[in-house]
This record gives C-alpha cells, structure tokens and sequence, in this order.
C-alpha cells in the first residue's frame, strides 16, 4: 500500500490518480459494490493501487486470469500479461498486479502508454522487463525481495519510485531518474547515502529502517523538502545545510547523542520541523532549549509545536549556560594564575632559606602580564598582582639573582579570609581597603613570608583588620618561642594554626604551652585544630608561671620601665608610619598602654625583638658604652691618682707630722723671741 | 673586709678581679639609655637599684650575651635564673631537644649563642646522637660547666688533643724542621688503643693550666680529685664527671645540690598564687600549700644576696608540708 503519509495537505477525496505534480492520493472506502466481488485480501488497500485493483476487481472476478491473461511467454519463467482491450481502454495508464504471488516481473505486452505500474505485495526479486514501458510515472515493487535496484535506466519519466520493505543493499542505478520526485527506500538494508546527487527534483526521501549510520553525500538535492531517517542508526549528520528546501527531518530512534554532531542543523534556515525522539540526545537535562537556541527556525520538534514560551525559557537558559561557562572559564584562568604566583612564591622562598642551589630560571615561568585593577572588590573572590616591570616572554636567560621583579607575591581575600603568599604581600595591608571587606575578614593567613617581617606589620593589621582572630602560620619561619611574645601586642587571637612545614618551632614539646601561657589574655580557643582544655591552661602555668613572676617582679624598677618603654614606643613608631599624626591616635596608644599595663603585666616584659632590630638596638649601645667606658677610665684613673696620693699621703703623713711638731716645737723653744716673732708678724701683717 | 691582701694589690688589678670595673661601666651605659625614664626618678636610686640587682643576681634578665659572659658572677647569676624560671619544666618530666632548652635560653638572653647550647648537649650525650632528648637536671649541670668554665674548658679541650696526638705541653718545643708535624692528629687506629689519655699525666696539665691562667677555673684540688679516680679517661668522660660533682657545683655556688634542684618552695608558692588566679580554675588535686610552713613573702627585692642553698634543707626540715610540694609535681 502507499503509506498514507504522501496524502495531500487538502486530502481530497478523488477517484483519479493524479500522477502529476500533486499526488493527490487518498485511501477512500470502496464504493460498495466492488467490495461484494472482491476476492482477494482486504488489508488496507492501497490508493493507486486501489483505483487499479478497483477495475481489476470490476474486470476480474473470482476466476484468475479472466482478464489479465497471464500466457507463457517464449522466453521461459517468465509470464506474459495481457489485458483485455476494454480495460486497455478504460484504464490505459494503470496496472495493479498487487498480491499475484508474483515472482518475476512479467513482461507487459502493448502497454506503451502505462503510467502507474503497482506490483506490491509479491516476490519479484528483480525488477525487469518494464523498460518498454517508457511512460512510466509512478512505480510501486513495495514489500517485495528486490535486492538491487536495477532494470529503470530507461524510464526517464519515472517520479514516484516506491522501493519500500525489500532487501536492497545500495542506491544505485538511478542515473536517469533524472525526474524524481519520491523515492522510497524504507525497510531496506542500505548503510549509506550515495548515488542520490542528480536527484535535483526528488522532495521526499525515505531512507527509514535501514542501517545507515551517518549521513552526508546530500548535496545535489536540491529540491528535497522530507528527509526520512527513523530508525536507523545515525550518530551524526552532515551535509544538511546543503539541501535549501529541507523543511522536514526526522531523525526519530536513531543514536545522536550530543547536539554538536547535528550541528550543521543549525545552519539550515529551511528546517522547520525535526524529530530527535528516541535518540539519546532527548533524555538529556539541555536537550531541548539547546535545540530550539541553536535552530531558531524550528516550528515544531518531535511533532509538537514550538511555542513562545519555550523558545524565550530557551535563550534565557542558554545565555546563562553561556554566562556560568565565561565565568568558569575566568574562574579556572584565575585558578591558574593564582597557582602559577604560588609557585613562583614557594619557588623564591626556599631560595632564600638556601633549601635548593641556585639555578638559571625555567621556562614554566610563563606568568604572563596582569594589569588587573587591585582595587576591584566583590563579594567573593579579589585576587590582586602587581603590575611587572618587565615581561618574562621573551627567554630570560640571566640567574634568579638578576631576575626582574616577577608576580612575588599574592593577596587574596576569599570570604572571610585573608591570605598572603610572599613578603611583598605584606604592603598591601597599606592599601585601602573598605570597611565592609576588612570587617568580614577574620582569618589572616601567612605563607612563604618571614615571621619577622610579619612582625612589624602586626600593629597595622590590628587596625586594619579589627576582627581578625585567626592566625594562621606557614612556611614561615618560626624557629623560637620567643617569637610568640610578638603576638602578644594583638588585640585577640582566638585560633592560631602553625603549619608544621617551614616552622620548626612545632617540634618542640612545649611550644603549644608557652603560647598558652604568653598569650593567656586572650582565652584562645583552638591551638592547631584543637580545643584549649582548661588543663592545658593550667599546665602552661604551671610550666611557665614562674618565668613570669621573675620576669616582672624580679627586675629593677628602671629595667622594668625601660622594657616596657621600649615595646610602647616601637609601636608608637609603626602607628606613626602608617597614618600621620591624628589627634585619634594619642586616645588609641593611650589605651593600648593602658591595656599593657592591666593584663597580665607579669608578662609583658616577655616581648620579643626580631633579630635586625636587636642588632641595630646593640649596634647603637656600643657607642655609648665606648664613651662609658671612656668616662669610667677617666674617673678610674682620677680614683686610682686620688688614691695614689691618699697612699702616698699616708705614708709621708707620720713623718710630715713629726717634723711639723719638732718645727713647731723647736719654733717655742725661746718663749721670748717667739713672742718677740709673733708680734712681728701681727704688725707685719697690716 | 679590709684585708691587708686586698690593699697588697695594686689599683687596677685589685679592679679587675672584682670586676668592678665592668659594673660602673655598665650601670653608667644604663643610665644613659634610659636618662628620660630614669631621670624621674633620680640617678641615686637607680645606682642603689642596679647594685641591688647586681647582688641578687637579677640583673642580667634579658640582657645581651656578652654582658652576661662578661664575669663569672654574671655567669653563675644567669644560671640561677634559668634554674629558678625553668625548674617546673624539669620538675614536670618533659625531656627536651637540644634545640629546645636553647629556645629557653633564648627567652632569658635573645641572643644567646647556639654553640655554647650545642657543646652543653655534647657533655651530656657524650658527643653521641645530639637530636637525643636531655632531661632537665643532666642538662642544667652539664650548661653549668660549660658555660661558666667555658675558657677552661676550651683550653682543657687543646691539652687533651695534644695528649692524644702524643704530645705533651709541658714540654718546651724546639723549632725543628718536623715540628709542624706535631700538630697532627694521629690517625684513630694507632691512638685508640686505648681510649683517652692518662688521667695522671692530664691532671698535671690542668694543675699547670690552673695555675697559669686568671680566668676561673673549678677549684684545682677537686679537679685533681676527679682524675684520681681514674686511670684513663676521655674529653667528654672528664666533663661529665665535672658536672657530676657535688663539690664543684657547691664551689660554684650557683645551683642547688642535684638532689634539690627540684626544690624552691618560695618559688612554688607564688605559683600556686598565679595558678589561683586562672579563672574558672578548679582546684582538685592540687593541695593547698601549708602557708604555715614557710613565710608567704615574695622573694625580698632589696638587700640579701640569694639565700644560701645548702641551708635551704634546714628549712624545709622544720615544715611538715615538704613532702607534700614534692607530690604535688606529680601532675
């Protein structure tokens, strides 16, 4: 039967067999009386076939042969049809020799003018002997056992070629087909497109339930307005941009699985309708706002309607696909970035702790330039890099020493933490930041800087960070307990982390303690993960309570001040750098002196002086104590002169008191002449 | 104290040997730095302030290395303190890394040097395994040693590398073509025949090194006392049996007996006083102090030197509470 799908839009109801341009086919019921005198099998009659079989059945009744002789030909197995004339006359372009048990063609003898020829429903295994019948228009071997097509070279007028349900294995042979309108291949074993490009007329192409698994090789149809395709095994398609009249495809129960191998799809402005059900392409969560994005052209998909509203639920998806991709995409450049600087960070750092030989710089130090506004802050990710001073590109050859100056450090704020990889990282707490991002920051992370840089930056991020209460430590050096005294001028550490690597001080048994213990004002909570018990407290004490007795009460009073006077003033001198003099600041140092003084003063001589500023501190005492020095020599020789001549007095002393005695003695002898002396001298006197 | 020997010698020297010299010249730099703190409250009462502190051997907290190298009352001072201040870490049990004791160390005097650590943890561990932990008391004493003889020791540690190369330093060396040879030390087969040297022939040699040179050096009848035990001994035997010995410790004066280097019950009382302070601190196990035992006062900061150590025994005798202290470490 002709499947009812090459019904006409306006399904007209027509005895005739139009077999021109519209074919306008239609399965209609049997006007009555031929069903009574139909014999032969009452499946779904076909249309053309219908018509046909209508006068067969009018011309033939229950006896075979009655008016299409089959007579035995001279040329053996194959039978020769004859008709009778009347029928001739009354259907000369018809012939339906469906479900005669067929199998060959027979040769059909004075039929020139035939133009519809139906052999469905038999066995002919190949098509033969209709060469003759070179008006052929419309040609039906429907559900037969054709294997190849072969035998329609010389129907050059041939438009509806119906191949469906047989065993053929290729197009071929279809060369001067030239006139093609419908071919039909269902049902058939073929696996690929070929042979089809001279077919510039052919609109509806049937190619369902074979075993294609790809289509290209389409250019040439130019005409071509159905495409057929179910049920095959296609994964993708091609070439479908080529044919500029395709308004229908259907690609139902096929194995398309992603959109990008139907892509030439999106290229095609004639497509209005498509299928995609049954593919594993359909299941998918995107399936379909990624068609109706990409095929804005469609006007139904798998036989439904496109409406408005999903193409607007279409674009709106798919431009936020498209959005979170950019987005990923910049998040992953950032990520690389930001691992590439850490690199170079750590990479710097264990050169400076003499942990690798010194070595010319690799190539992998592709950190390209970065010009990106430090001062741009969301809500969750800023990265800054400084600008380079230099670009690495282009083969730097000379040692690390001599490097330009590269991204050596990093900044980040995530959230609420701060990180910062580097010592260079450290100037940025200089920056500006807003209150709004420096208040949500209460993790403070330092990674490959040196403690005591960090250090003098402490009083900085007391004020720019006012709720920072983690600190975390890595890579950074801390080798002394002493370190931990430096902590102490913070306003409040709840939590302190010190990674073990790059900070050997972890390995001492008692550095969780003496940090307990130095820091007791600020009731820390978690040390490395873990809760502070009150035992541990208690332990800190114990251990440590004494240092801190003698460190306080045990010192002189001057010693006491001038320690203390020292810690105030090196923060008076960081607060003084950072911002001017403002008349807020002498409230705040007030205070803060004040706080030094309330808690815990036992400890706050404890403090802790990195090593440059120790030795400059020592460097500037030698002055002094060579003029100490000096001036104790000087009084030393004054003393030891003083006692020379105290010694030496000592010993001359009897001997001068004696000889001043017998002076003076011998001087009285003569009392007269001594008054007689004395009074000389009074007179001698005025 | 007006002994005629004092008045014998003569200016300097008599200076010299008290060190006075150094003292005045620290006070008076003190001074100078802290004028404006200072000058408050006037120059007489910092001199009585300092001197005070030099008596009670308080002045050398937190004071750079080499004033605390500087005289040996300096030294011995500096080693009461560490004891005092760190006496709970070895009184709680924790055996510590070389590294670590030099981290203590370091919170009394910032800059003191690792060498001198490192050749303290030498005497102890025999110059064996130096990332072995160290308990504090065999620490203590062996840094005593060091630290106080420590040019003593230097020159000890030259005789003893003669000895060992064969050479003795007593006699006189003639300049001969293979004198250079001299210096060399043996190769270890030869000389560790047997190990070390004699201990009669070094004991000669230190009796001469004492004799010779000015700077202290252990009391030359102990010294000989410890090498009279002996036959042979080496370096590092000699000094562990210098920091073994009760008599020199005594003679040094700075430290208790090792018996009582966990005893300071003043000590322990202030720290019963700070650990009551805790907030929130429950007081199970610890026992309250026997305030009758001893008189609560804070240590006095004016006037005595540190209280003579060999009598402290005689006050913990009379209370009853002693016992008691030494459990309460048992935390």
């Amino acid at each position: 039967m002709i499947p009812g799908k090459y019904r006409s839009v306006s399904g007209r109801a027509a005895n005739n067999v139009n077999c021109g341009l519209h074919l306008v086919i239609q399965t209609s019921s049997l006007p009555e009386k031929s069903k009574v005198e139909f014999k032969l099998n009452k499946e779904t009659p076909s249309f053309s076939g219908r018509l046909l079989q209508h006068d067969l059945e009018r011309n033939y009744s229950s006896r075979q042969g009655d008016h299409i002789h089959l007579a035995s030909s001279s040329m053996p197995s194959f039978p020769i049809l004859q008709r009778s004339s009347e029928e001739k006359i009354l259907y000369s372009d018809r012939l339906t020799l469906e479900r005669q048990k067929l199998t060959v063609c027979p040769i059909i003898d004075g039929e020139e003018h035939l133009r519809l020829l139906n052999f469905q429903h038999n066995f002919i295994t190949r098509i033969q002997n209709i060469s003759n019948l070179q008006r052929l228009i419309f040609l039906d071997l429907y559900d037969n056992q054709i294997e190849e097509i072969s035998g329609l070279s010389t129907l050059r007028s041939l438009r509806v070629l119906l191949l469906g349900k047989n065993r053929i294995k290729r197009i071929s042979n279809l060369e001067n087909l030239k006139s093609l309108d419908v071919l039909d291949l269902h049902g058939n074993q073929i696996t690929k497109i070929e042979n089809v490009s001279h077919l510039c007329d052919l609109r509806v192409l049937n190619l369902a339930r074979n075993l294609l698994s790809h289509v290209d090789n389409l250019n040439g149809l130019d005409s071509l307005t159905e495409l057929n395709l179910r049920h095959n095994q296609i994964t993708f398609v091609r070439d479908v941009d080529n044919l500029p009249c395709l308004q229908r495809l259907f690609l139902s129960f096929n194995n398309i699985s992603t959109f990008e191998s139907v892509c030439c799809l999106a290229d095609s402005s004639s497509l209005s309708d498509i299928t995609f059900d049954g593919n594993p392409i359909a299941q998918e969560s995107w399936y379909k706002h990624t068609i109706l994005q990409n095929m804005m052209q469609l006007r139904q998909l798998d036989m439904k309607r496109v409406t408005e509203e999903e193409r607007r639920i279409a674009s709106v998806v798919a431009k936020k696909e498209e959005e979170k991709k950019r987005e990923s995409h910049k998040q992953s450049l950032l990520k690389e970035k930001k691992r590439l600087t850490i690199n170079n960070v750590a990479r710097k750092w264990d050169l400076q702790q003499n942990r690798i030989p010194n070595i010319a710089p690799n190539q992998d130090r592709k950190v390209s330039d970065s010009p990106q506004d430090p001062s741009q802050l969301h809500g969750s990710t800023v990265s800054a890099f400084p600008e380079e001073t230099g670009s690495l590109d282009s083969g730097l050859s000379n040692t690390l020493q001599g490097l330009s100056v590269t991204d050596t450090h990093l900044v980040e704020v995530d959230g609420d933490t701060l990180s910062l990889y580097g010592s260079g990282a450290l100037e940025s707490l200089d920056r500006n930041w807003s209150v709004q991002t420096a208040g949500m920051v209460t993790t403070v992370s330092f990674t490959f800087i040196e403690f005591d840089e960090i250090v003098q930056v402490l009083p900085k991020l007391k004020i720019k960070f006012p709720n920072s209460l983690h600190l975390k430590f890595k890579e950074t050096n801390l080798v002394m307990l002493q370190q931990f005294n430096a902590l102490a001028q913070l306003r409040r550490v709840d939590q302190l982390t010190i990674d073990p690597q790059g900070n050997p001080v972890v390995n001492f048994t008692l550095w969780k303690y003496y940090v307990l213990f130095r820091l007791s004002h600020f009731s820390m909570q978690k040390i490395n993960g873990t809760e502070v018990t009150q035992n541990d407290m208690i332990m800190a004490e114990r251990l440590f309570g004494i240092l801190a007795h003698v460190a306080s009460s045990e010192l002189p009073q001057y010693r006491l001040i001038s320690i203390l006077g020292d810690v105030r003033k090196k923060q008076f001198r960081y607060l003084l750098e950072t911002k001017g003099k403002k008349p807020g600041l002498v409230n705040e140092e007030n205070s803060d002196s004040k706080r030094l003084v309330g808690e815990n003063t036992n400890r706050a001589t404890l403090n802790y002086t990195t090593r440059d500023f120790y030795n400059e501190r020592l460097e500037e005492i030698k002055e002094k104590k060579k003029f100490c020095k000096m001036y104790m020599e000087d009084l030393v020789k004054e003393a030891t002169e003083i006692n020379m001549k105290n010694e030496a007095l000592q010993k001359l002393w009897p001997q001068m008191f004696i000889e001043l005695v017998r002076d003076a003695v011998i001087e009285i002898r003569n009392k007269n002449s001594y008054m007689k002396l004395c009074l000389q001298q009074i007179t001698d006197q005025k | 104290m007006l002994s005629p020997e004092r008045l014998a010698l003569p200016d300097y020297e008599y200076l010299a040997q008290r060190h006075v010299l150094t003292y005045m010249e620290d006070a008076v730099c003190q001074l100078l730095e802290n004028k404006e703190d200072i000058s408050q409250y006037g120059v007489a009462r910092f001199f009585t302030e300092y001197f005070n502190s030099v008596c009670q051997g308080t002045h050398i907290l937190f004071r750079e290395f080499s004033f605390i190298q500087a005289t040996p009352h300096n030294r011995a001072s500096f080693l009461r303190a560490f004891w005092k201040c760190f006496r709970t870490v070895g009184k709680n049990g924790d055996l510590l890394t070389m590294r670590e004791y030099h981290c203590l160390l370091q919170l009394l005097c910032p800059d003191f040097p690792l060498e001198l650590t490192q050749k303290a943890a030498r005497i102890v561990l025999m110059d064996d395994a130096m990332d072995c932990l160290m308990s504090f008391s065999d620490f203590l004493f062996a840094f005593q040693i060091q630290f106080y003889y420590s040019e003593f020791l230097e020159s000890v540690a030259a005789i003893y590398q003669d000895l060992l190369a064969g050479k003795n330093p007593n006699t006189v060396i003639v300049p001969t073509s293979s004198s250079g040879q001299h210096r060399q030390r043996p190769p270890l087969g030869e000389a560790s025949l047997l190990e070390g040297v004699e201990a009669s022939l070094f004991s000669q040699c230190l009796e001469n090194l004492c004799d010779r040179h000015k700077y202290s050096c252990p009391p030359p009848a102990l010294v000989k006392e410890v090498l009279s035990n002996v036959q042979r001994l080496t370096f590092y035997g000699f000094l562990v049996a210098l920091s073994k010995h009760h008599g020199i410790n005594q003679a040094l004066g700075a430290l208790p007996d090792k018996g009582d280097l966990m005893h300071d019950p003043a000590m322990d009382e202030e720290l019963e006083r700070l650990l009551a302070q805790i907030p929130g601190l429950v007081n199970s196990a610890t026992a309250n102090p026997e305030a009758g035992c001893l008189p609560s006062r804070t240590p006095p900061r004016v006037g005595s030197p540190w209280r003579p150590l060999h009598h402290a025994r005689k006050v913990e005798a009379e209370s009853d509470g002693s016992t008691e202290e030494t459990d309460e470490s048992e935390t």
